[in-house]
C-alpha cells in the first residue's frame, strides 16, 4: 500500500483574543495513511484532532510542517490537492437546510465542477446505498438527525475522492442510527477501497473499523498503532483473579501500595482481585505477596478489554508509544 | 466543462431558493417599488414642474442602478455571513474549483436572476411615472458589463471583511445607504466620484437612457475611466479577497461565526 496522505511535523499556535497569549494546539505532528486504511484519530476534547484535520483539508495553514495529499504539498497546490480528499466536518450542517435531498446532491456535485447528468447513476447508488431513495424529494430540514448525516456522508462520498475525513460522523446520532452509519462506512472502506479518517470519541466505532489509530493528546502524537497490538497489548495485562480465601491485612496493603488502581471485592468465601498491570512480568510480583500468606488461587484470567480503556488509560497516562 | 457545470450548478440554485424563499422575494421586490413611488409622488409634489420630466426619468434610472448595486456589491457578503452561519463555507473551500470561483459563479447565477427582476421594475417604474427611456442594448450592454466588473470587484472587496470578521450584517446595511448616494449622487456634482466604482458606468448608462447619446457621443477619457476602473477594482477587489482568505486560514476562522 502507497502512502496517500503525508502529515510531516505540522505547528499550529493560536493566538488567545484579548491576552495575545499564544496556544500551542498541534506541536510538531507527524503520521502517514496509506491508500485504503481507515484511521481513527482520537484524543480527549482540545487535544488538537480539530486542528490536524483541518490542516490536512488545507482550511487552515499551520506555523510549519507540510501535508501531502497525493504527493501534492496542500498549502502550495491546494486546489489540485483537493481532488484527492472530501469531507464531512459538520455533520448535518455541511448541508443546505432548505434544498432536497436531490438537490444537495447535485449542488455540491456541480460545485465540484461533475454535470447532473454524468452523476446521475451515481446519485442514484448512494441513494439506494444510504436507503435515501423515498426521501429524495423531502427538504433536508425536514429530514432526522440520522438521514442528514448519511446525506452528509454520501455528498462527501459524490466527490470521487481517494481520501475522506469524518469528524465525529456518529456525534449525536441514536444508537441505532449509529449502527447505521457505522455499517455504511465500513461498506464504503471494503467495497469502494476509500482512505477514511475518523476523528471521533466513538470508541466502538475505532475498535470496529479502524485498522490503525493515532492518539493525540495536549497537540501531540502519544500513540501511533494498530488497533488490534493496542487492544493486545493491554489484554495482556489486564488479569481477574480469583482466591478461595479473603486477603488478609497485610496482603491487602501490599498489594494496594503496589498496584494503586487494584479491584478487590469479596463475596461469602471467595475473593476478586482485578488489575490492570504496567509489565507482563508484574504478575509474578503479584503472585509473591499471594503466596506468602499461602492464599489459595482458584483461578487466574485475561481480562476482555475495550478500546475504551486502552484509550483512557494512554490520555491519563500520558504514554509515549509510538509503534508501527 | 467544469466552469459551465459550476455556473450552472449556482444559477439552478439561486433559482430554486428564490423560489423557496418566494414571499421574501415578493416582499422585496413590493418594498422597493414602494421605496420607487414615494420617491415619483414626492417629486410630484415638491418638484419644479418645469424640470419634472427629466427629475422623474433620473429617479427611475438611479432607482434601478441603485437596486442592482446593492444586489451585486452586498451579495457575495450576505452569502459568506449565510454561510457561515450555516455551517457550509468549509465545504465551498473543501471544492477543488476554488472557493471564489464558486462565489463568483453564483454571483453570476443571482444577477442573471436579478436583472429579469430589474427589467421587470424598470418597465413598471416606467408605466407608473408614464416616462419610456432610451433602452437601446447595443449601447447600454457593453456600458453595462464593464460596470458590472467594477461593481464584481468591489464585492469581492465586501466578501473579503465578510470572510474574516463574519457579522458585518451592519456594515451591509449602511452600504445599501452608501450605494444609494454613489448612484444618486450625479458626476457633474461631485466629478471626483468617477473614480469610485460603477459611477461613471452609471453615469454614462444615465445619459444614454435619459439623453439618447449613443456609443460614438463619448469621448476616449470617458471610456480609459469607465475601462480602467473596472480593472482597477476587479483587480484590487480579487487581491483583497485572496488576501483576507489567507489571514482567515492562518487565523483558523473559516469555520467561525
Amino acid at each position: 500500500m502507497d502512502t496517500l496522505i503525508e502529515v510531516k511535523e505540522i505547528v499550529k499556535t493560536y493566538k488567545k483574543r484579548k491576552s495575545n497569549e499564544k496556544i500551542l494546539a498541534v506541536d510538531h505532528v507527524s503520521f502517514q495513511v496509506k491508500r485504503g486504511e481507515v484511521l481513527g484519530l482520537l484524543g480527549p476534547n482540545g487535544a488538537g484532532k480539530t486542528t490536524t484535520i483541518k490542516t490536512i483539508c488545507g482550511l487552515l495553514s499551520p506555523d510549519s510542517g507540510t501535508v501531502l495529499i497525493n504527493g501534492i504539498d496542500i498549502r502550495k497546490k491546494r486546489l489540485k490537492a483537493l481532488h484527492h480528499i472530501s469531507a464531512v466536518l459538520e455533520g448535518n450542517r455541511n448541508l443546505y437546510w432548505r434544498l432536497s435531498v436531490l438537490e444537495n446532491l447535485e449542488y455540491f456535485a456541480g460545485n465540484r465542477g461533475f454535470s447532473r447528468k454524468e452523476m446521475r447513476p451515481l446519485i442514484e447508488k448512494y441513494l439506494h446505498h444510504f436507503r435515501l431513495e423515498q426521501k429524495r424529494n423531502e427538504l433536508v430540514n425536514r429530514l432526522s438527525r440520522g438521514m442528514q448525516q448519511k446525506l452528509a456522508i454520501a455528498v462527501a462520498l459524490l466527490a470521487g475522492t481517494d481520501a475522506i475525513l469524518l469528524d465525529e460522523p456518529t456525534l449525536g446520532l441514536d444508537v441505532e442510527t449509529g449502527y447505521e452509519v457505522r455499517d455504511l462506512l465500513r461498506y464504503v472502506a471494503k467495497e469502494e477501497g476509500r482512505t477514511i479518517i475518523i476523528s471521533t470519541h466513538d470508541m466502538p466505532v475505532v475498535q470496529d473499523l479502524c485498522e490503525r489509530t493515532v492518539i493525540i493528546n495536549n497537540g501531540k502524537v502519544v500513540v501511533d498503532d494498530r488497533v488490534e497490538n493496542l487492544l493486545k497489548l493491554f489484554e495482556s495485562r489486564a488479569y481477574s483473579i480469583t482466591l478461595n480465601k479473603p486477603l488478609t491485612e497485610t496482603q491487602q496493603q501490599l498489594l494496594m501500595h503496589r498496584f494503586p488502581l487494584l479491584n478487590y471485592s469479596t463475596e461469602s468465601h471467595q475473593s476478586l482481585l482485578q488489575v490492570n498491570l504496567e509489565q507482563s512480568e508484574d504478575i509474578y510480583e503479584l503472585i509473591d505477596i499471594l503466596k506468602s500468606d499461602q492464599t489459595p488461587i482458584e483461578s487466574i484470567d485475561r481480562t476482555q478489554i475495550q478500546f475504551e480503556q486502552v484509550f483512557m488509560k494512554i490520555v491519563k497516562e500520558g504514554k509515549e508509544h509510538a509503534l508501527v | 466543462m467544469r466552469w459551465f457545470n459550476l455556473l450552472t450548478a449556482n444559477i439552478r440554485k439561486e433559482y430554486i431558493e428564490l423560489k423557496r424563499y418566494l414571499p421574501n422575494t415578493l416582499s422585496m421586490i413590493i418594498t422597493f417599488y414602494a421605496i420607487f413611488l414615494a420617491m415619483f409622488f414626492g417629486i410630484k409634489l415638491v418638484g419644479s414642474p418645469d424640470s419634472m420630466d427629466t427629475n422623474i426619468q433620473y429617479v427611475i434610472v438611479n432607482y434601478i442602478f441603485w437596486y442592482l448595486a446593492m444586489q451585486v456589491m452586498n451579495f457575495i457578503g450576505w452569502e459568506i455571513t449565510n454561510e457561515a452561519m450555516r455551517g457550509t463555507l468549509e465545504q465551498l473551500y473543501m471544492s477543488p474549483m476554488g472557493a471564489w470561483r464558486i462565489l463568483l459563479n453564483r454571483l453570476a447565477g443571482s444577477l442573471l436572476i436579478n436583472i429579469s427582476i430589474i427589467i421587470a421594475l424598470l418597465f413598471i417604474s416606467m408605466l407608473t411615472a408614464g416616462q419610456w427611456l432610451n433602452l437601446n442594448p447595443i449601447t447600454l450592454l457593453p456600458i453595462l458589463l464593464v460596470t458590472l466588473v467594477s461593481m464584481f470587484g468591489t464585492s469581492f472587496i465586501v466578501a473579503g471583511l465578510s470572510i474574516i470578521f463574519k457579522q458585518v450584517n451592519a456594515f451591509l446595511q449602511i452600504l445599501q445607504f452608501i450605494l444609494m448616494g454613489l448612484t444618486f449622487i450625479p458626476l457633474t456634482v461631485a466629478p471626483y466620484l468617477a473614480f469610485a466604482p460603477f459611477v461613471k458606468g452609471i453615469d454614462l448608462m444615465r445619459n444614454v437612457m435619459i439623453y439618447h447619446m449613443s456609443l460614438t457621443d463619448f469621448g476616449l477619457m470617458d471610456y480609459a475611466v469607465l475601462i480602467g476602473n473596472a480593472i482597477a477594482y476587479f483587480v484590487v477587489g480579487s487581491l483583497i479577497f485572496l488576501k483576507c482568505e489567507k489571514i482567515t486560514m492562518n487565523k483558523g476562522l473559516l469555520g467561525h461565526y
